[in-house]
């Protein structure tokens, strides 16, 4: 009788489970799959959608037929006369930035994330010094953006009140208009994203040193490690797997990158990321078919990635 | 308990007594013949035809204050001719297009310049409804026409070409307001070589930084070349890197990029915001002594300093030596010809609908009669500059659909950030070409 029962519920088995996901399936399709499918679509289509991509190329001037939106997207802010100006300008346009993005920011607070972790394992105050340092998290990036950019603020007459040209000013050097100069205003902002992510970089990490079994450590120590052998040689690796997850989880940030951006400095003065100028084709430009080819290219940027935080935790959900 | 029933009866005798009031109400009103009223002239008003409880529809992009703004204006019209109005607010203009190619179009809209020659088929003549073109500065005619058909009636409009000073200043440093180009060159000369600075020129303005850079660069085209030429910048006759756009922005980069001329030269002409770029003029120790801004300029000032006495501490002029304005106008345009749509179009081109719009103190009329009606002195002399000028052009920027806008913002920030001036005139060319070519 028992028996019987396992074995029906076994032959269920293959149509209910499909009717569990049937409303996750639902909501994904009309809420994720859908709109990716039509965002491919639109990105073959020229500024309204109405005809094909190819409609828009102009004589005399260069044309990739049905890829025209994706032409533009990749090539349009770049100065392609020559081997020098196509370098210089890709430094300052949307994809050169992403590259400073990464390179810093994911460095940034990876790295002083890293560094945090381990210092305040061994301090009394350590709820207060994590609470401190994630504090910027519970800002929204909008918020952020407007605080910083009073920090930044160039003051045209003699009183600064943007505080760092305050400090500037009052140790005798000329304000800096720390905004609009480039390649420093692109970095000015990664110190913002830097100051508002390093908290959960840190918080990660650190939960990961804590589950090091302290018997490793102590017994590191009766080898005579020093502190810093410890971190480097047994910490680290140990905790190697969360610092790919981690580091992976911030390039998928760096990558959607818009707030910051958009509310310093609006992409002006050579700033402009990936996001920020999807914005502007698709809403102040509405070029939707460009816009979406924007996007499209964004998404493979990031695939990769996301593929594998994927792998990462369906290995660790395996070795459980 | 007796008390409750006294109640009752009281409500019983009310409803009683309400129902034959409204009973006797009904049949006195329904023996009445139909009085089938066509007034000619109520007042200054022409309600020829209209006949009473006449309807308009009408849709508009105006709501909240300006809605009420406008409400006020047509009241005298409505009252007059007994039109009842269903007016409708949306700043959706697919709607209208939806509307207008369903064949179910308002009566009448209030909209863009470019929609008359978007829907020239399908408009009334002005001439036909009756329209007073004498109230109109020339170019109005010019600007509505299409297809030798004058389709719009410029209801609104406000200037961008201004400069903005301080007559107190400008008296303590003994300088005088310029009337010419030549002028205000020399003049911007003389305050540099006395030490002082002669603009404030602050464009940032989030991801719309750079377009009182654009304004002033259209505002120097007025001057050098004229307003035929910006309308052909428009239409894409004239490519924008163009040797006379180039001149213009090479007049503003000597100007905006230099400390000398400009507070606190590139730098400050970056990231100073257009708002806070109007104060510098006016606060108390001034760290400039112009400003070159639209109509709103006061608005912001006085919200900042609202002890600040028009002509005063404040004042304007149009910049010298432009052949024609700068500004953003609004336009009627009849989609139906009924005798209530001609009621309103003689009365909004009548100087008495001049004279209310004025006095309502919505924007600047077009209707010159209106001039003298505004209720400040600050109107009044923007409106003399309005009707007094040659030419009147639309925004280049706003004019051009597509990525050209925004080509040309991060274009002019890019000059002052010390691009190549050509490369960049090229990059927005390539941009006005694209939205020719679509």
């Amino acid at each position: 009788m028992a028996r019987a029962t396992t074995v029906s519920v076994m032959k269920q088995g293959k149509a209910v489970p499909w009717l569990y996901l049937l409303p996750a399936l639902i909501v994904m399709t009309i809420f994720i799959l859908y709109p990716m499918f039509n965002t491919v679509g639109l990105s073959f289509g020229n500024a309204d959608g109405s005809a094909s991509a190819e409609t828009t190329c102009r004589e005399g001037q260069p044309c990739w037929g049905v890829f025209e939106n994706y032409r533009y997207a990749l090539t349009n802010e770049l100065n392609l006369s020559n081997a020098q100006t196509t370098w210089e300008s890709f430094w300052i346009s949307s994809y050169g930035n992403m590259v400073k993005w990464l390179l810093v920011m994911v460095t940034g607070t990876v790295g002083i994330g890293l560094i945090f972790a381990v210092l305040v394992d061994r301090i009394k105050q350590e709820a207060l010094a994590k609470a401190i340092i994630f504090m910027p998290m519970a800002i929204s990036f909008v918020g952020a953006g407007v605080i910083w950019k009073f920090v930044y603020n160039y003051g045209t007459s003699q009183v600064q009140t943007g505080i760092l040209n305050a400090i500037l000013t009052g140790l005798g050097f000329e304000p800096v208009s720390w905004l609009s100069k480039i390649p420093l205003n692109t970095f000015m902002l990664i110190i913002v994203g830097i100051w508002m992510w390093t908290g959960f970089c840190m918080t990660l990490l650190s939960s990961a040193i804590k589950s090091i079994p302290e018997e490793i450590i102590e017994a590191s120590r009766i080898d005579g490690a020093t502190n810093f052998e410890i971190f480097s040689k047994i910490q680290v690796p140990i905790i190697a797997p969360t610092i790919v997850v981690v580091i992976t989880t911030m390039v998928i940030n760096v990558f959607k990158l818009f707030d910051i951006v958009y509310v310093m400095t609006g992409g002006n003065f050579g700033t402009n990321v990936i996001a920020t100028r999807m914005y502007t084709e698709m809403y102040t430009n509405a070029q939707y078919g460009r816009g979406t080819a924007i996007a499209v290219i964004l998404i493979l940027f990031i695939v990769p990635f996301i593929v594998m935080n994927i792998r990462r935790f369906t290995k660790q959900e395996a070795m459980r | 308990m007796k008390q409750k029933r006294t109640l009752w009866t009281l409500l019983a005798i009310l409803l009683v007594a309400s129902l034959a009031l409204a009973a006797c109400g009904t049949p006195a009103e329904t023996t009445e013949a139909p009085v089938v009223e066509e007034p000619a002239v109520v007042g200054d008003i022409d309600c020829t035809g209209v006949k009473a409880g006449d309807t308009l529809s009408m849709l508009y992009q105006w709501s909240g204050e300006e809605e009420a703004k406008l409400t006020a204006i047509l009241a005298p019209w409505s009252e007059a001719c007994g039109v009842t109005v269903t007016p409708e607010s949306s700043r959706d203009q697919a709607l209208l297009d939806t509307r207008v190619q369903a064949g179910t179009p308002p009566d009448v809209t209030f909209w863009n310049v470019t929609q008359l020659s978007q829907y020239k088929d399908k408009l009334v003549d002005m001439t036909t409804l009756g329209a007073n073109a004498a109230n109109y500065a020339g170019y109005w005619g010019e600007i509505g026409t299409v297809d030798g058909r004058w389709l719009g009636l410029p209801v609104k409009a406000d200037v961008k070409t201004l400069i903005w000073y301080s007559p107190a200043n400008f008296e303590a440093a003994g300088y005088t307001v310029p009337t010419t180009w030549e002028e205000l060159d020399a003049l911007v000369e003389k305050m540099a070589a006395d030490g002082n600075v002669a603009w404030s020129m602050g464009m940032e303005s989030g991801d719309a930084t750079g377009w009182t850079g654009t304004d002033f660069i259209q505002d120097i085209l007025l001057v050098t070349q004229g307003p035929d030429y910006v309308s052909k910048i428009i239409s894409g006759e004239i490519p924008y890197n163009d040797a006379g756009v180039k001149e213009a922005y090479q007049i503003y980069g000597k100007w905006a990029m230099d400390p000398k001329y400009t507070v606190a030269g590139a730098e400050g002409t970056l990231s100073t915001g257009f708002n806070d770029a109007i104060l510098k003029v006016f606060s108390d120790t001034p760290e400039a002594y112009m400003v070159k801004q639209s109509g709103f300029a006061s608005g912001t000032l006085l919200g900042t300093y609202p002890d600040k006495v028009y002509g005063v501490d404040y004042d304007f002029f149009g910049v010298p030596g432009a052949q024609g304005l700068q500004g953003g106008s609004d336009w009627l345009m009849v989609f139906n010809d009924t005798p209530a749509v001609r009621s309103l179009i003689k009365y909004l081109s009548s100087d008495k609908g001049g004279q209310t719009w004025a006095e309502v103190g919505f924007d600047l009329t077009p209707n010159a009669a209106g001039n003298a009606s505004y209720a400040s002195a600050e109107a009044i002399k923007k409106a003399e500059l309005l009707s007094g000028a040659t030419g009147f052009t639309p925004d280049i920027g706003d004019s051009i659909p597509g990525g050209f806008g925004s080509a040309e913002f991060s274009g002019i920030t890019d000059f002052v950030n010390g691009g190549d001036l050509d490369e960049i005139l090229n990059t927005i060319a390539a941009a006005q070409a694209d939205a020719m070519a679509q």
